[in-house]
């Protein structure tokens, strides 16, 4: 299921006659990153319908916090199956996402304009641009403490107490503030910078590797140096 | 302004009997294994100095209460003084279960399960069940200030025999809707002396939980705005990247002569 395939160089789908595809993940990650993304929405919709009064209705007879605690179940869970599959692969992840350098620094005096739509000024940046090091990074802390909590009012029910529940509930809330803004960012720089694709068939325009991920993309083109039009697909991540 | 309604419990009435309890089940329709009353009692010593009393373990109906405050759906909310439910709005998260200082509300059947002040009848001038059956009648409802001035008189006939005797709930969490008139201090029957929402619960709910939706809606506006600008710019600069890609390839293709490259 992991096998690396070919990106085709031919040209292919709506972005051009002359747009090549790398690949970026390989389709266990795109597996992964579904199960996330489908469990993150039901926990924030089924979530939100006990924050916001206006949808509580959603929340009436509680199916909807049964369905929350499934959604919990593959959130928490994601992780372990990320390790278990890709060991390699997911502690580089949380390595690389937590080591940051000159050149990580550099690319952040020029995040306003990354979030403005310009890479020009950006300094290269590898698999990885700091920003979504950063991401990463935050992702991963919030995932603990919103999880932590979560678990302690799922089980502690009842034996919380006034200022326990507050408390709970008060990490419950910010981590999830966190996570949505977080999400919200995530899919704005997607859409802006155009690698949907990543998600949906693991493959990205060889133009968003070449301006967003300049290192990475030479890598990969060092990879291949016989087929220097072509680009062979390398598992990413 | 509107009334303000209020149970009493007279501890030096009430004979243990049960019947509240089974006319509160009657009444409301409960399930045999659900109730909203539990009488229980409370025992000490031996011989001479041997001493008890009954005690009930239901909604206080607390002025500022906080399951009405934790209750995310408005299940729980204040009517007149009580503390009512409207049962099929409740998502059963058990938020009430953790806020009331007095662990009385549980979840049953994925609705929450506390005492409802029998509404209905309430709003036909009837009082509710348990204090139209007590055969003691330890149980009275009504309008909260004769309730509490019946309650002062009778705790101050009582002090002869019960010199701790005491009306409890007179000022907690804004007067509770359901006045006690205990034989003995509060401590014996396990009470909380001042019970209280936590200082934290404000936050969660004044600060917090308007704060987490009002945020992330902001958010998701402000990049929905920034949206617009930023994908036209990052459309030119991909043009102008495109652009040098292709001059690049026509001249290596063609005539590998000097001519200018442009870089990013």
């Amino acid at each position: 299921m992991t096998s690396v395939t070919l990106a085709p160089t031919a040209p292919e789908t709506a972005a051009g006659p002359e747009t090549h595809l790398v690949r970026r993940y390989v389709p266990a990650q795109q597996v992964i990153h579904w199960i996330g993304v489908i469990s993150f929405f039901l926990l924030l919709l089924t979530g939100v319908a006990l924050l916001f009064p206006p949808l509580s209705f959603l929340a009436k007879g509680g199916t909807s916090g049964v369905i929350h605690r499934i959604g919990a179940i593959a959130f928490i869970l994601l992780p372990a199956l990320y390790l278990l599959r890709m060991p390699r692969k997911a502690l580089e992840l949380v390595r690389e996402s937590f080591t940051y350098g000159r050149e990580e620094l550099a690319w952040f005096k020029h995040m306003p304009g990354y979030f403005l739509g310009s890479t020009r000024n950006l300094p290269p940046q590898g698999r990885l641009n700091a920003g979504q090091k950063l991401h990463h990074a935050a992702t991963f802390l919030m995932f603990n403490t919103v999880t932590l909590s979560g678990l302690i009012m799922w089980f502690g029910k009842g034996q919380l107490g006034p200022e326990g529940l507050s408390a709970v509930v008060i990490v419950h809330d910010i981590s999830m503030l966190g996570l949505s803004v977080m999400m919200i960012g995530h899919v704005y720089f997607t859409f802006l910078y155009g690698a949907l694709s990543g998600m949906v068939t693991g493959k990205v325009s060889e133009e968003y590797a070449r301006m967003e991920h300049s290192k990475w993309y030479e890598s990969l083109q060092a990879e291949t140096p016989a087929a220097a039009e072509k680009t062979e697909a390398r598992p990413a991540e | 302004m509107p009334t303000r309604y209020a149970f009493s419990i007279d501890l030096d009435r009430c004979i243990g009997c049960q019947a509240c309890v089974i006319s509160c089940q009657a009444g409301n329709e409960l399930k045999d294994d659900e109730t909203y009353i539990h009488v229980g009692e409370q025992i000490r010593g031996s011989g001479k100095t041997l001493w008890g009393s009954f005690d009930h373990h239901r909604c206080f109906h607390c002025a500022d209460a906080p399951c009405v405050a934790a209750c995310p759906t408005g299940t729980l909310s204040k009517w007149n003084g009580l503390t009512i439910v409207e049962k099929e709005k409740c998502s059963a998260c058990g938020y009430c279960t953790d806020a009331c200082p007095f662990k009385v509300p549980h979840i049953v059947d994925n609705h929450v399960s506390k005492c409802v002040a029998c509404l209905d009848q309430v709003k036909e001038g009837q009082a509710p069940w348990c204090a139209r059956t007590c055969p003691s009648q330890a149980i009275h409802f009504g309008e909260r200030e004769t309730i509490l001035a019946e309650a002062r008189a009778k705790v101050a006939a009582l002090k002869a025999r019960h010199p701790n005797a005491q009306i409890y709930g007179e000022t907690q969490l804004g007067g509770l809707g359901l006045l006690m008139i205990l034989l003995d201090k509060p401590e014996v029957y396990g009470l909380p002396l001042d019970p209280k929402a936590p200082e934290t619960m404000k936050v969660w709910q004044s600060v917090v939980q308007p704060a987490s939706s009002g945020l992330s809606v902001l958010a998701a506006g402000a990049m929905g705005l920034m949206f617009v600008f930023a994908r036209r710019q990052h459309g030119k600069e991909r043009a102008e990247h495109e652009r040098a890609a292709k001059q690049k390839a026509a001249l290596q293709t063609a005539q590998p002569k000097a001519t200018e490259t442009h870089h990013d």
